[in-house]
């Protein structure tokens, strides 16, 4: 058996190395084409070995890496992490395709920055040890806040340090929340560990609740800022506005928060001091996040931003259905992940294409884009009706599964949720209709349609979205095992 | 004769010094490169026998350590981890100076000073006496004195070195008062003998005064605040090279002395001077970290963040745990390696800039000297990029995993609260490094901004600390365990 997940960090890495290298744009962006098509085949591989009727460890490697602290270099992938890996192995061949054309400044960079990136958000997902994960969480930050700062918008400057220094403060209190984890355990049994699983197992031992609920903050803290839900969303309309195309997507295919929550937050929260109010908390941000994101995504005046606000709505569900704690809740939530992934590629895509062809994003400004760009109309439809929650798309799926199992626990949040419903598809069909249909505005001059290169990995995308809402069970097959293990620690709650 | 085998590496500095020195009269000007090389063969063959020194205490019971010439040094771990921290600035500055010493007239000068600086400073990290760690701690002063004002033309650096001097002095004069009383109270310089009769100390209020004079007198070479005040002024006037010895070697001789002096001998006052460290530590790193936001002066920069970095390192004193103290000790190796890189980088670009008589020269070091360096001279941006990454403690880098060690000692011990500002102050750190990247990567250059080979001696220099920064964040684990062998001498 290869050793995929080493593999999938490693390939992404070596390949970036060589586009670093690379002195045209040909080559910059073949390399970078190369890479993550070697990346797919891997996670195809895997995919393929994948066993779903267990939540077990697949994969698994370990190896010794610093004995005197218990670090040991740890991965393995589950069906937590199998989607995850497929979304990104997905999406990042399309996203080079689609900006094949576009001239930009130093391209080795930026398919250089792409796969290191890759490399890094795979790392997170195969990580079983607190310090290799650790690690790679904070790797992913480099690239992110070089896509934004040198190929972003105007206000890249502001909108990438805020990315960052945010996000690094809140992995840092994370950090903080590992290192009580670790020497709590070392307290309790002696032995210095930093094993995920290990970890997480010893957690219900620690004496005093309130340290218990101290990590447990600190730990979800990192995440939730990531994710990221409302009150921590303050650095998102900005890095997602203004970052390039494929630093938006990144930024969408950066799931490190929510698999966070699954890895860690969940199989944690049963036993911290006070579980209901931890659930209790989570659906409250998780369903405000959903109306929040909404409201204010309703009220924007430019695309990229509306999309991004309609992120963070989406994000919203993820919580949710964790908060949930029905195995099918959380599996709609792990889907939700995975299908968001693939929507709001779509999504950045076009509002990067309509960006590049008219030169402005404010969706009152353009009109009767159809007329110009008919190929684009049809496939970003697609994506907006997926966004909305259109049955046959998988965000219905994953929407669906949240709502309806969540309302088990949580039906005073699932009903506040669903007041968001209408308001997500108001917008999205009011700004489709404001920038897409009706009379074409003249001031755009004549516009050119997205090239067939950009076309092909859109509508790729697009067919996925479709396949998989139809047939969600490749991917959410691999979910269930992992959740309903998930909840059996919870099984004693009674909530 | 065997006293002197453990002494193989200080007699090689020294004897390469007083070669260099000696050569330097009878070279012609033309040929006085060749010292560089010389000097640097030196550091290396010391470097080399104190690594190999320590692979064969490691076997024979590292932590009793061996005391020679009447008990006045010790040759143990902790001496030996010190010794390869100054070797290794040594070694990368003397590397880098090669180019700085091109043109000048006084080569052999400069060369022998860093060695006897560096001879200095490892005598301090083996010194079991007070009197000899005085002694030691002097030669490396007044050697680093005179290298402060090397550029005796250039009236930043005599005004840093002159300020530096008249500190200095009082500081050492603080340091030998302190030193008198623990004389005066126990009746013997030998640390262990004072760690034996201790007891006199703590039942006056000598002790307390002894404390009091000894925190200042090694507050001022590890940079605390308030003993700061030259620090920015000396690391922005002087030559970079020099900067880059002051800051990531001589500031880690206050700690190896305050290591020996408070931890070994001191034990019994360990209340007191903990909790001045306690208050040192985080008033030093915040002050740091706060005025560095400020400067347009990249030199001066890394001085606040060398501040910052020195309140990190003195958490160790007051947390004084085993893996607290073996994080500080990790920490002064990963901070020599990724502050002497900065410094370098920050040398390559003043002389890209007073080579090009183009730019600022009044300042320059200025930030906006920066711009556009990644076009420029690639490999330094690369090498500062890696350096202040690694300053701010993101892995995989050594900077990461020396504040991995250190900030979860605090945690650990308890000490949430002094986990939390650490954290903070890291965080805000990490707003001026990136800043630092933004210039180099993201603006463009001022005027032409023509691409520039960097001199092979700084490219070589720079490549040396990268290899360090990487190889203890990739590979920590042969690094923590050295670190961790030289925190048992203390505990």
């Amino acid at each position: 058996m290869l050793p995929v997940a080493s593999l999938l960090i490693l390939v992404p890495l070596i390949f970036a190395a060589l586009a670093f290298l690379t002195k045209t744009k040909e080559l910059a962006a073949g390399m970078g084409l190369l890479g993550s098509l070697a990346t797919l085949g891997l996670t195809l591989y895997a995919y393929l070995n994948f066993d779903s009727s267990t939540a077990a460890m697949q994969f698994f490697e370990s190896m010794k890496w610093i004995p005197f602290l218990g670090i040991n270099y740890t991965v393995g992938i589950d069906g937590i992490s199998m989607p995850l890996i497929l979304l990104n192995a997905i999406v990042i061949p399309f996203l080079i395709l689609f900006s094949w054309k576009e001239d930009m400044e130093s391209p080795n960079r930026f398919y250089g920055l792409i796969l290191t990136m890759q490399a890094a958000v795979i790392g997170v997902f195969v990580a079983l040890d607190f310090v290799v994960f650790y690690i790679f969480w904070e790797l992913t930050l480099i690239p992110l806040f070089f896509m934004v700062n040198i190929w972003g918008g105007e206000k890249r400057a502001h909108a990438s340090y805020k990315f960052f220094i945010y996000t690094h403060v809140a992995s840092l209190v994370m950090l903080l929340g590992i290192f009580g984890l670790f020497y709590a355990s070392l307290h309790q049994t002696g032995v210095p560990t930093f094993d995920i699983r290990e970890l997480i197992a010893q957690f219900q031992f620690f004496e005093s609740g309130l340290m218990r609920d101290g990590i447990f903050l600190a730990i979800l803290f990192g995440f939730l800022a990531k994710l990221p839900t409302f009150p921590f969303h303050s650095w998102l309309p900005d890095a997602y506005t203004e970052a390039p195309t494929a630093g938006s997507v990144l930024f969408i295919l950066l799931k490190i928060g929510g698999y966070g929550l699954f890895r860690i937050s969940l199989p944690m929260l049963p036993n911290t001091g006070n579980p209901k109010l931890m659930i209790m908390m989570l659906g409250l941000l998780g369903s405000f996040s959903i109306v929040y994101g909404a409201l204010v995504a309703l009220r924007q005046k430019d695309l990229k931003r509306m999309i991004a606000y309609s992120s963070l709505s989406h994000m919203g569900f993820v919580t949710l259905g964790s908060a949930g704690l029905v195995a099918l809740s959380v599996s709609g939530a792990m889907f939700q992940q995975f299908s968001h992934g693939l929507i709001m590629s779509i999504l950045f895509m076009s509002a990067g294409a309509i960006q590049t062809g008219t030169g402005i994003r404010t969706i009152n400004n353009l009109g009767g884009l159809a007329k110009k760009m008919p190929k684009l109309t049809v496939v970003m439809m697609v994506g907006f009706m997926a966004s909305l929650g259109l049955p046959g798309l998988t965000g219905f799926i994953a929407e669906f599964l949240v709502l309806t199992f969540s309302f088990v626990n949580l039906p005073g949040f699932v009903l506040l949720a669903l007041l968001a419903i209408v308001i997500t598809a108001g917008y999205h069909l009011w700004a489709m209709q404001r920038a897409m249909f009706g009379v074409y505005n003249e001031k755009l001059g004549n516009v050119r349609d997205i090239n067939s290169l950009q076309v092909f990995s859109m509508a790729a995308i697009a067919l996925l979205v479709l396949y998989f809402g139809l047939n969600p069970s490749p991917v959410l097959d691999m979910m269930i095992k992992n959740s309903e293990a998930i909840v059996s620690l919870a099984a004693g709650l009674g909530v | 004769m065997e006293e002197l085998m453990y002494l193989a590496p200080e007699i090689v500095v020294v004897a390469t010094g007083l070669v260099v020195l000696l050569a330097g009269v009878f070279l012609s000007p033309q040929s006085k490169n060749v010292l560089g090389y010389l000097a640097t063969l030196g550091i290396l063959a010391a470097l080399v026998l104190t690594v190999k020194s320590f692979g064969l205490m490691t076997m024979q019971g590292f932590q009793v350590g061996y005391s020679i010439f009447s008990e006045t040094l010790s040759i143990d771990a902790l001496s030996q981890f010190f010794k390869l921290v100054f070797l290794a600035v040594a070694l990368i500055v003397s590397v880098a100076s090669i180019k700085y010493t091109e043109n000048s007239d006084h080569t052999e000068e400069f060369y022998t000073l860093v060695l006897f600086a560096t001879v200095g400073m490892m005598i301090v990290a083996s010194a079991n006496d007070l009197i000899v760690l005085f002694t030691a701690f002097e030669l490396a002063s007044l050697a680093t004195y005179a290298l402060a004002g090397y550029e005796k033309k250039n009236a930043r650096s005599l005004e840093g070195a002159m300020k530096y001097f008249v500190i200095g002095s009082v500081s050492a004069a603080l340091m030998l008062f302190g030193i008198s009383f623990v004389y005066g109270a126990t009746g013997t310089t030998s640390i262990p003998l004072i760690a034996r009769n201790s007891a006199l100390l703590t039942q006056n209020p000598i002790g307390l005064v002894a404390i009091v004079l000894l925190v200042a007198g090694f507050g001022f070479k590890m940079a605390l605040v308030p003993f700061h005040m030259w620090a920015p002024d000396t690391y922005q006037g002087s030559p970079s090279v020099v900067s880059a010895l002051l800051a990531a070697g001589s500031k880690k001789m206050g700690f190896v002395a305050a290591f020996r002096v408070f931890i070994l001998a001191l034990a019994a006052l360990q209340p007191d001077w903990q909790l001045a460290f306690t208050i040192l530590a985080v008033v030093t790193m915040t002050f740091g970290n706060v005025v560095a936001v400020a400067q347009t002066s990249v030199k001066r920069m890394l001085a606040y963040s060398s501040l910052a970095q020195a309140g990190y390192i003195a958490m160790a004193f007051a947390v004084m745990t085993p893996v607290a103290l073996a994080g500080g000790i990790l920490y002064t190796l990963a901070h020599a390696f990724m502050k002497a890189g900065a410094f370098i980088a920050a040398a390559a670009v003043v002389w890209m800039i007073t080579s090009e008589k183009t730019g600022n020269f009044d300042v320059p070091d200025h930030l906006d000297s920066f711009r556009g360096l990644g076009k420029r001279m690639p490999l330094a941006a690369l090498c500062m990029t890696l350096f202040v990454f690694a300053l701010a403690g993101i892995p995989p880098t050594a900077g990461f995993m020396a504040k991995f060690v250190l900030f979860s000692s605090t945690i650990e011990a308890g000490m949430n609260w002094l986990a939390v500002i650490a954290i903070l102050n890291s965080a805000l750190s990490l707003f001026y490094y990136a800043r630092l990247v933004k210039y180099m990567y993201f603006l463009p250059p001022e005027g032409e901004g023509k691409k520039v080979s960097i001199p092979i001696p700084y490219a070589a220099a720079l490549l040396l600390a990268a290899v360090g920064v990487l190889a203890i964040g990739v590979w920590p684990e042969p690094f923590v365990e050295m670190a961790m062998k030289a925190a048992m001498v203390l505990v």
